[in-house]
């Protein structure tokens, strides 16, 4: 089967003023990605903060124009589309930011919110947008009168069921939603992602689910791919990936989680360093400073995403080696 | 694992009984605090849990005296070193701040000051509460920046905060918090905008310290992760009173308190892939001032028993206290 966003050898770059009199430097920001995401499917992309995952969300929704490379959706390139051509698609991809305090409009009331994707994208007549407006409300478990009422009225995650059923609003594909619990209560995230994960099925949507905690894109993904300083270092089925990690930094990032277990308290701390400039990376493998399984060949050479089978690929030169004494969690 | 320091003949370091801190404010008076409780030895971590707006950052700001207007610490008392805090007149608290009682905040960006060099920010502290030169206070600045872990200290003395990465600034931060070798630090959410690979360094450096130093610590946080492997004891707040409070293995094995057992149900877990429990509804700020028990609303297994009394915090087992009619 086709997949329905297929990404080829995706980069961009941005340029960073050098110090008084230098040159301007480059800023490797998202380094030849290729992924794909099938229809239904949810793929989570972890990495820490600066690895240019946002950035990568960006360039599928076409919000910032790409270096190189190809993003296909269903099959068609978006990277080269004019504002024009490229608008149909923006209807099939929509976006759930992380802050759901800066990303509604304050001076519009819900209903607006929900109502403006419609009208712009000539959904539904006017008389019916009231109708559709109230059954998004209730399918993100919110009451129909919270359409006359504005953002500050609610609470954050409220707030980030009213981000939902706007991307819902036009009926995407597609969702990317770039962090979308991290700013939320712990009782609330459970909510969310438990919501993100019943209207899935209701829709058959694809998601691309970008956030730093491993352990809940663990739990909402099929297919989880990890980043580092702009490169995919591995990609895996979500279980295989937290049982299996094949790649030293998926095997300290799981190890770095904190478990709510106080009998696991003590364990050291995974990884030595931070980390380096993207302005700046590390020769060979970026990830070598830190790695403990380093050898020369890393500081020299650039190791390939490979094909481990299973849809499970990394990039080390040492993937046989890793994953063998990761304290198996419960 | 160390075991707490128990001094013969001293109570805990820091008592706090009955505390009350209300706000003001046009809308109403807020209960932000309520008649909470608890105490913290030498060397031993207390961590308070709890979610947005539960009172656990106003409980950490009452210790020092800090709460902004409306707010009003109304009642109880805060015992540390067997002096009451809250009797204390200003110019002596103020030899307390940053002292012997030093605050670590959760957005080291904004908690550092951008246009002074971090080797003056630090070397601040220990001219005024140590009475240094400046040139020993700078010297003494750079081996709390190598004690911390920054490398190459010295040079990194006349860095400006933006120069430093996430981790490096809560490294000063923590710097700054040791200078004088504070004797209870409060750590209010010290890792959350770290990523978790360098959250587990700062959390280990922060309990070597406490261990070398038999400091005590108030973690605040709302992370049950970071807070099961750091924490020796745990209180867990809602609405502004705590409502467990419990030597942690004990918390984590054998949580009794509905919302302590609501939150440990929807951590996500590794390898667990079914839709996850949830505690329905909304930790809501205007239940803080309601009479009854406030988590009332948001129980699954609600109880008539005590009906619209606030239920006491009783201790079912040695040292472990829940406020709640089923307990």
């Amino acid at each position: 089967m086709k997949p329905l966003l297929e990404i080829r050898d995706l980069a961009k770059a941005f340029s960073v003023p050098g110090k008084s009199g230098d040159k301007a430097n480059l800023l490797q920001a998202v380094d030849g990605v290729s992924l794909e995401i099938a229809a239904g499917e949810t793929l989570g992309l972890v990495g820490e903060s600066g690895c240019g995952k946002s950035t990568l969300a960006r360039l599928v929704l076409g919000l910032t124009p790409a270096d190189r490379g190809e993003v296909l959706y269903r099959g068609t390139d978006l990277c080269f589309l004019s504002p024009r051509q490229i608008r149909p698609y923006r209807r099939q991809i929509q976006m759930i930011f992380q802050d759901p305090f800066s990303s509604l409009n304050p001076r519009m009331t819900v209903g607006e919110t929900l109502a403006e994707p419609m009208l712009i994208h000539s959904l539904c007549s006017a008389k019916e947008r009231p109708q559709k407006v109230e059954k998004l409300l209730n399918q993100v478990g919110l009451d129909a009168a919270a359409a006359a009422r504005y953002p500050h009225e609610f609470s954050g995650g409220q707030r980030q069921r009213i981000s939902i059923a706007r991307a819902l609003a036009v009926e995407p594909e597609l969702i990317v939603a770039d962090e979308p619990v991290s700013a939320l209560d712990l009782s609330v995230q459970a909510q969310i992602l438990n919501l993100l994960r019943e209207i899935q099925g209701q829709h058959n949507l694809s998601y691309l689910f970008i956030a730093h905690d491993l352990a809940v894109v663990e739990h909402v993904s099929d297919r989880v791919a990890v980043m580092y300083l702009g490169k995919i270092v591995e990609t895996a089925p979500a279980d295989e990936l937290y049982r299996q990690p094949r790649h030293p930094y998926t095997e300290a990032l799981l190890a770095a989680i904190p478990q709510p277990d106080p009998n696991l308290a003590g364990r050291p701390a995974p990884l030595k360093g931070e980390v380096p400039s993207p302005l700046n990376p590390p020769s060979g493998c970026s990830f070598h400073p830190r790695c403990r399984y380093a050898s020369q060949i890393c500081q020299q050479q650039e190791p390939a995403l490979n094909q481990l089978g299973n849809n499970h690929q990394t990039a080390c030169h040492h993937s046989d080696k890793v994953g063998q004494s990761l304290p198996q969690s419960t | 694992m160390y075991a707490p320091l128990k001094k013969p003949n001293m109570g805990p370091l820091l008592q706090v009984r009955g505390l009350k801190s209300y706000f003001f404010t046009r809308a109403g008076l807020v209960k932000a605090v309520d008649d909470v409780s608890f105490e913290i030895s030498a060397g031993e971590t207390l961590a308070l849990v709890g979610e947005s707006g539960c009172g656990k950052s106003i409980t950490s700001l009452s210790i020092l005296r800090l709460i902004p207007e409306p707010g009003r610490i109304v009642d109880g008392e805060i015992f540390f070193d067997n002096q009451n805090l809250l009797r204390m007149p200003a110019n002596e608290i103020r030899r307390v701040r940053g002292n012997k009682i030093s605050m670590i905040f959760q957005e080291p960006m904004t908690s550092l000051n951008p246009v002074l060099r971090i080797g003056e920010q630090i070397a601040e502290v220990l001219r005024l509460h140590r009475g240094m030169n400046n040139e020993q206070a700078l010297g003494q600045a750079a081996e709390l920046l190598d004690r911390v872990g920054i490398a190459a200290a010295g040079s990194r003395l006349r860095d400006f905060p933006h120069q430093l990465s996430g981790g490096q600034r809560q490294r000063v931060m923590i710097a700054m918090a040791l200078a004088c070798d504070p004797q209870l630090l409060i750590a209010d959410e010290p890792t959350t905008a770290l990523d978790v690979t360098i959250q587990a360094q700062i959390m280990e450096l922060l309990a070597k310290l406490a261990r070398d130093r038999q400091m005590a610590t108030l973690l605040i946080s709302h992370d049950l992760g970071v807070v099961a492997g750091n924490a020796d004891r745990v209180a867990v707040m809602y609405a502004g009173r705590i409502v467990e409070y419990a030597e942690v293995k004990q918390l984590f094995s054998n949580p009794v308190h509905p919302y302590t057992r609501g939150l440990i149900a929807c951590i996500p877990r590794l390898g667990d892939k079914g839709l996850l429990k949830t505690i329905p509804g909304q930790p809501d700020a205007k239940t803080n001032s309601a009479d009854g028990c406030a988590f009332l609303g948001r129980c699954p297994t609600p109880c008539r028993a005590g009906g619209p009394k606030m239920p006491q915090l009783q201790e079912i087992n040695p040292g472990h206290y829940v406020r709640c009619w089923r307990a």
